[in-house]
């Protein structure tokens, strides 16, 4: 969509703002910090991924974190040490084991495929659903390959012998800081974050991105305008599959560990409820709606001592894990009652009043458009 | 009852002349009503009406007039569709009821029968009608209404166990009017009544809301049937693009040459002798295949298509389309010469659309074929019939509303384009190149249609006559060789009707593509095409010139049926 | 082959509970295309009220208050938050429910603490023998309670107006509105209904041989959203057939899970959800729901 020269200058000046700032962060911010930016970015990536299938093709799912446990599993095992006695792996570069395991999802989500291109709506939701669940059965039990309930070790990132997660090669030190495993992970997140974003707002603006949004509003209009119906949503769940499995794989460095039981329905569950409050279809509203859902949690139970009201850990009362539930639980249905659209519609509107104010009287005012929904998906 | 003065002229945005002289014992009363939808469509602009009590209304219009605005108006229920009363009031009883709830509008004896029936298919026909009594006063009062139900349509006491969905069209709409009966109205709102119905039942139904009227329940009867509604009516308003454009008794409404010509179809025979021979001249101009490419259209329309698709020879053969047991189209046929001018007309509900809808793939066929170029449109999925080079316009529009008019034209596009995700994804130069290649495509289509202004507007900002442009717009810049359009004209004041015909007209002489036209608007039919294939039922009844059409017998009495039985 | 007898007798009582919360959502589902994630809250806050009371009331006065307050709770979640909300899309209705799910439940959990409540049954740990085959006494009154409750549920659709209006608005609401039916009337009803019969499956989802009251037991009730879809979103038969079939289901590959190795531990937890994506591939409207028609 086009935008007046200013706003589109006001734009540009806050995406290079926000990138200076993410780029400086690591010089200032100890390391729980950094491990929770770490973890939202990892969400941030899959959420992106969700909010293409779902607000730009309209196919609602809830197998989402099927996909993030292939990226994560896929890059494990593909660099993993093959002569682990526990959980064997192929010991492929890093780098390789990232596509690999991105691929592997990709063609996991072709799989799914004649079943995600015949359900619609609700009934696709909840089918994606039994895919966590089979997923996470698999993992419990395909031992050689996922370590079982124990989970199994993420092998450290690397890119020409330049280590993501540990000290290799020793003292590098910028401004004075040391840049260990996190300080570098950072930015490796940084730059798989930024790509992600790119590529989606690409993809949103193109041929196979209006095709999609033409499907998610009629699919009967788009089988007549020639889009070929069927392997549109394929393709969309493929792309969004390969999202989530990024999302894993970043998500596996940042905890070095992963075990079954992260893969679950809570994981769907959470990744529907960023893009929702995000704003279904919004790129941008994934992305804070992702950091939201992510960082609520850990910053609440870190500085859980600061706040009164909560009791000690072993008394009764609010427990700080109680009070960050509570605060998810009320922000997902005041956010919701108050902007069915979610922070992306808010942001429009807001954007669009401040807009006028700054126009004065007599602008030509944008009327709310309804966001882009899965409404069609429950006929 | 009110009536006995002359017809009234009233053009001006209020209406005021009907507002002020309606204020005695009306029962209904509609006052400067303003509706809109999505805060942006007007849809009402001014319309002021009134019904006296004990009496039967009768309001006319196109498809897309209003109509069904005002109904949800009265009963309550805009918001259900996004829109809004932006001014203007409606009282009934002297009571305003504008702004209140559905059930509050029903319990004050407004009742309302939809248009299509909509009967409660899986219920049976006696749980129907109790489902139209939930806001009966109390159980005796029900079943005295049920009473009356059956002994005004014994048919419904003798199937009365039976699923409505099983029952005849003209059952179902008996079934409709019983069901809002059930209610016991003081005010009946019958929603296009005759809608798909033969003439033979239309006539039934005009009876029983007669008799209905005779029992005390006052009626305000929406029809596009004129002919029907106007007999039954003692009083009728003409509602056009939001406004009511003539108002008057309706027996002297029937004689104005403009209600018959426009509603009532007659009147217009002398209108297209002139155009139809030129129109003709350039079907047979035309070589029978690919002649298109190779011809010398204009500037503008070349720029409009740089590489044509072919145009070839559309022949319908025996199509016949059930869904579940109703027969929507039974062994059509007809044969679209290329570069030609194609009319399907019929009353609502003959089974045009579904034959567009088969031609476009949306619907299958149950039995027959449709041959272009080679292949049988009846056997390819959607994407490959466009394939063929063929585009169409949706009736209701089918476009994208939270997206914006460039990118629902550029969707258009997407069989000319090779961009896949890989190089969409990471703007390879070639997506980049062949993206803006394309979009200087659209925005030439769009701005011959008058579109360049709004090009990176949301299509849920643009009015509803500009929408209609996109819709026809977005099925060019497919550059078809046929081009389906589905009342393309639906809704339009006669201005921006005239304007889209001859849009069509341009691009059908200068692109020399084929076109098949839905439409019911005889008079825009007759101006436009080569050869009219007539509809009736889901039969074909009649097929030739458009001079050969209208003189045709069978077509004056499908189309104008109760005309002629005024003249047996 | 006994043993086989026995495992479909104690699958046909467990999956009798699975109807109960299946209905539940097809009411719902019905009423307000909702896809209810606070269905498994509800159920629980139903069983947590008779935990708590049933010793001070007496267990049937306990059953009827669990009954009431879980129905309310329903109602209140639909007339002050799903009202607001009726035209949002699908996805957003369901996250919309879960924030609810996650209040509620996070409260529940907290109250419940690491004390394990009982409901106090009457019904206790017995058993009977069925042709041989022990099944717990709970289960079969619980088979007995659907059949009554789905005989009810029946002759309610049938008979009464309220029921008839339910089935109208269900099938085309914007002709039940114009028919004086009241839509939110309709819709808030349908959720205590389900409400109820949320806690009534609760009861007997934490009776013997559940060890009791914990707040695992709102999850138990997602293990019915396989019998849903599998029956069809919008079909109640499909709701009680659904619920029967995955009850089989999960008893028997709970049963042969020894002879199943290969298939991994725990098989009966991905069992059901396995036949229900089977069920979808051949059936994308499940075995008794709506079929969706192409409209333009």
């Amino acid at each position: 969509m086009s935008r007046p020269p200013t706003t589109r200058r006001v734009r540009t000046l806050a995406i290079i703002a926000v990138v200076l700032v993410a780029l400086a962060l690591p010089l200032t911010l100890r390391a729980f910090w950094l491990q929770s930016g770490l973890f939202a970015m990892a969400a941030v990536i899959s959420a992106i991924g969700l909010t293409l299938l779902v607000g730009r093709s309209g196919q609602l799912s809830l197998g989402h974190a099927f996909f993030v446990a292939i990226g994560a599993y896929g890059y494990c095992y593909l660099a993993g040490d093959p002569s682990s006695p526990l959980a064997s792996g192929l010991g492929l570069p890093p780098v390789l084991a990232l596509l690999g395991a991105v691929l592997a999802a990709g063609l996991a989500g072709a799989l799914f495929s004649p079943i995600s291109g015949r359900l619609r709506g609700i009934y696709l939701g909840l089918a994606s659903l039994g895919l966590v669940f089979l997923g996470q059965h698999i993992l419990f039990n395909a031992v050689p390959l996922t370590g079982g309930y124990n989970g199994r070790n993420a092998e450290p990132f690397s890119l020409f012998g330049f280590s993501f997660s540990d000290g290799t090669p020793e003292g590098l030190t910028v401004l004075g800081v040391q840049f260990g495993g996190l300080e570098r992970l950072w930015y490796l997140g940084l730059l798989l974050v930024g790509v992600s974003w790119w590529c989606a707002r690409n993809l949103v603006r193109s041929r196979p991105g209006r095709a999609l949004a033409t499907i998610r509003d009629s699919e009967v209009a788009a089988g007549v305008m020639g889009v070929n119906v069927p392997r549109y949503k394929a393709a969309a769940f493929i792309v969004s599959s390969m999202y989530a499995a990024l999302g894993g794989v970043l998500m596996a460095l940042v905890f070095g560990r992963i075990v079954p039981e992260s893969f679950g329905l809570t994981m769907s569950v959470d990744f529907l409820v960023m893009i929702v409050i995000g704003g279904i279809g919004s790129v941008g509203g994934a992305v804070v709606g992702a950091a939201l859902v992510t960082l609520l949690p850990l910053v609440l139970n870190r500085y859980s001592d600061l706040l009164p009201l909560l009791a000690q850990p072993g008394s009764s009362g609010i427990s700080a894990a109680d009070l960050s539930r509570i605060i998810y639980g009320l922000a997902i249905v005041l956010i919701l009652l108050f902007a069915h659209d979610g922070l992306a519609g808010l942001g429009r509107r807001l954007g669009s009043s401040f807009r006028r104010n700054a126009d004065g009287p007599g602008s030509p005012d944008r009327p709310m458009s309804d966001s882009p929904t899965t409404k069609e998906l429950a006929r | 009852m009110r009536g006995g003065g002359p017809v009234a002229e009233a053009r001006g945005a209020t209406g005021s002349s009907a507002a002020t002289a309606g204020t005695r014992d009306a029962l209904l009363e509609v006052t400067d009503l303003h509706v809109s939808y999505a805060g942006s469509v007007q849809a009402l602009r001014g319309v002021s009406l009134w019904v006296p009590d004990g009496g039967i209304v009768a309001v006319l219009g196109n498809n897309g007039a209003g109509k069904s605005t005002l109904l949800r108006a009265i009963s309550g229920t805009l918001g259900r569709e996004g829109g809004a009363i932006d001014g203007g009031s409606i009282h009934v009883g002297g009571e305003p009821i504008g702004r209140r709830g559905a059930s509050d509008v029903v319990r004050r004896g407004v009742l309302q029968v939809p248009e299509g029936r909509r009967v409660f298919a899986a219920l049976t026909v006696e749980e129907n009608l109790r489902a139209g009594g939930t806001a009966a006063r109390d159980a005796a009062a029900r079943d005295r209404a049920r009473g009356e139900v059956y002994d005004l349509f014994p048919i419904l006491r003798e199937r009365r166990r039976q699923r409505a969905g099983l029952l005849s069209g003209g059952e179902q709409q008996m079934l409709a009017i019983g069901r809002a009966l059930m209610g016991s109205p003081r005010l009946l709102l019958l929603d296009e009544p005759s809608l798909g119905l033969a003439p033979l039942i239309v006539e039934q139904i005009g009876e029983v809301i007669t008799e209905i009227n005779r029992q005390g329940t006052s009626v305000v009867l929406v029809e596009q049937n004129a002919a029907m509604a106007l007999r039954v009516a003692d009083h009728a308003f003409v509602l056009e693009v939001g406004q009511i454009s003539l108002q008057g008794p309706a027996a002297e409404l029937a004689r104005t040459d403009e209600v018959r010509d426009r509603y009532l179809g007659v009147g217009a025979e002398a209108a297209p002798a002139t155009d139809v021979p030129a129109a003709g001249a350039t079907a047979t101009d035309v070589p029978p295949t690919g002649a298109t490419a190779t011809g010398a259209p204009s500037a503008d329309a070349g720029a409009a298509r740089p590489a044509g698709a072919a145009v070839h020879d559309l022949v319908v053969e025996g199509l016949t389309v059930r869904f579940g047991g109703i027969t929507a189209l039974t062994d059509v046929s007809f044969t679209v010469a290329p570069g030609s001018l194609h009319a399907l007309i019929g009353p609502n509900g003959a089974g045009k659309s579904t034959c567009l809808n088969v031609l476009s793939g949306v619907y299958a066929a149950t039995e027959g074929a449709a041959r272009y170029g080679g292949r049988d449109l009846t056997r390819l999925p959607r994407h490959q019939i466009a394939a063929l080079g063929i585009s169409r316009t949706f009736q209701n529009m089918a476009l994208s509303s939270t997206e914006t008019v460039l990118d629902n034209l550029l969707v258009a596009r997407h069989r000319h384009m090779r961009t896949g995700f890989f190089s969409a994804a990471l703007r390879l130069p070639g997506a980049r190149r062949e993206a803006a290649a394309q979009e200087a495509t659209v925005v030439r289509t769009a701005e011959l249609l008058g579109l360049g202004g709004v090009l990176h507007q949301l299509v849920s900002e643009l009015p509803y006559g500009d929408r209609k442009r996109v819709e026809l717009a977005r099925a060019l810049c497919a550059e078809p060789g046929l081009l389906l359009l589905d009342e393309p004209v639906a809704g339009m004041n006669f201005n921006e009707s005239v304007a889209m015909e001859e849009a069509i007209g341009t691009v059908q002489r200068e692109l020399g593509i084929s076109i098949v036209l839905v439409e019911h608007d005889m008079r825009f039919v007759m101006g436009l095409a080569d050869r009219v294939t007539v509809l009736d039922f889901g039969r074909r009844i009649a097929d030739g010139t458009p001079a050969e059409v209208q003189a045709d017998p069978d077509v004056l009495r499908a189309y104008l049926g109760t005309e002629q039985e005024e003249e047996r | 082959m006994s043993n086989l007898f026995g495992l479909v007798l104690n699958g046909l009582s467990l999956g009798a509970i699975y109807a109960l919360i299946a209905l539940g959502f097809v009411m719902i589902f019905k009423a307000t295309h909702v896809l209810n994630f606070a269905h498994g809250s509800v159920l629980l806050l139903g069983a947590y009220v008779v935990g708590v009371t049933n010793d001070a009331l007496g267990f049937w006065p306990a059953l009827l208050l669990g009954i009431v307050v879980a129905a309310l709770a329903a109602v209140v979640i639909d007339v002050v938050i799903m009202r607001r909300v009726r035209a949002a899309d699908l996805g957003t209705l369901a996250i919309l429910t879960l924030g609810v799910d996650v209040l509620m439940v996070t409260e529940l959990t907290r109250r419940l603490g690491t004390a394990t409540l009982t409901t106090g049954a009457p019904w206790g740990t017995s058993t009977v023998d069925v042709l041989g085959s022990s099944i717990p006494l709970s289960r079969v009154i619980a088979a007995l309670v659907t059949a009554v409750v789905v005989g009810v549920l029946w002759a309610l659709f049938q008979f009464t107006n309220w029921g008839i209006a339910m089935r109208a608005a269900a099938a085309d609401g914007g002709t039940a509105e114009l028919m004086g039916i009241r839509l939110n009337r309709v819709a808030a009803s349908a959720w205590g209904v389900a409400g109820a019969l949320a806690a009534v499956a609760g009861i007997f989802l934490t009776s013997f041989p559940s060890p009791g009251i914990s707040p695992t037991v709102g999850l138990v009730a997602l293990a019915a959203i396989p019998a849903w879809v599998l029956g069809g979103f919008d079909s109640f038969p499909g709701a009680v057939v659904g619920g029967l079939i995955i009850g089989v289901v999960t008893t028997l590959s709970a049963g042969y899970q020894g002879d199943l190795t290969f298939l991994g531990r725990d098989l009966a937890q991905v069992t059901p959800y396995a036949v229900m994506l089977l069920v979808l591939l051949i059936r994308p409207s499940g075995l008794f729901g709506t079929k969706e028609v192409a409209r333009v």
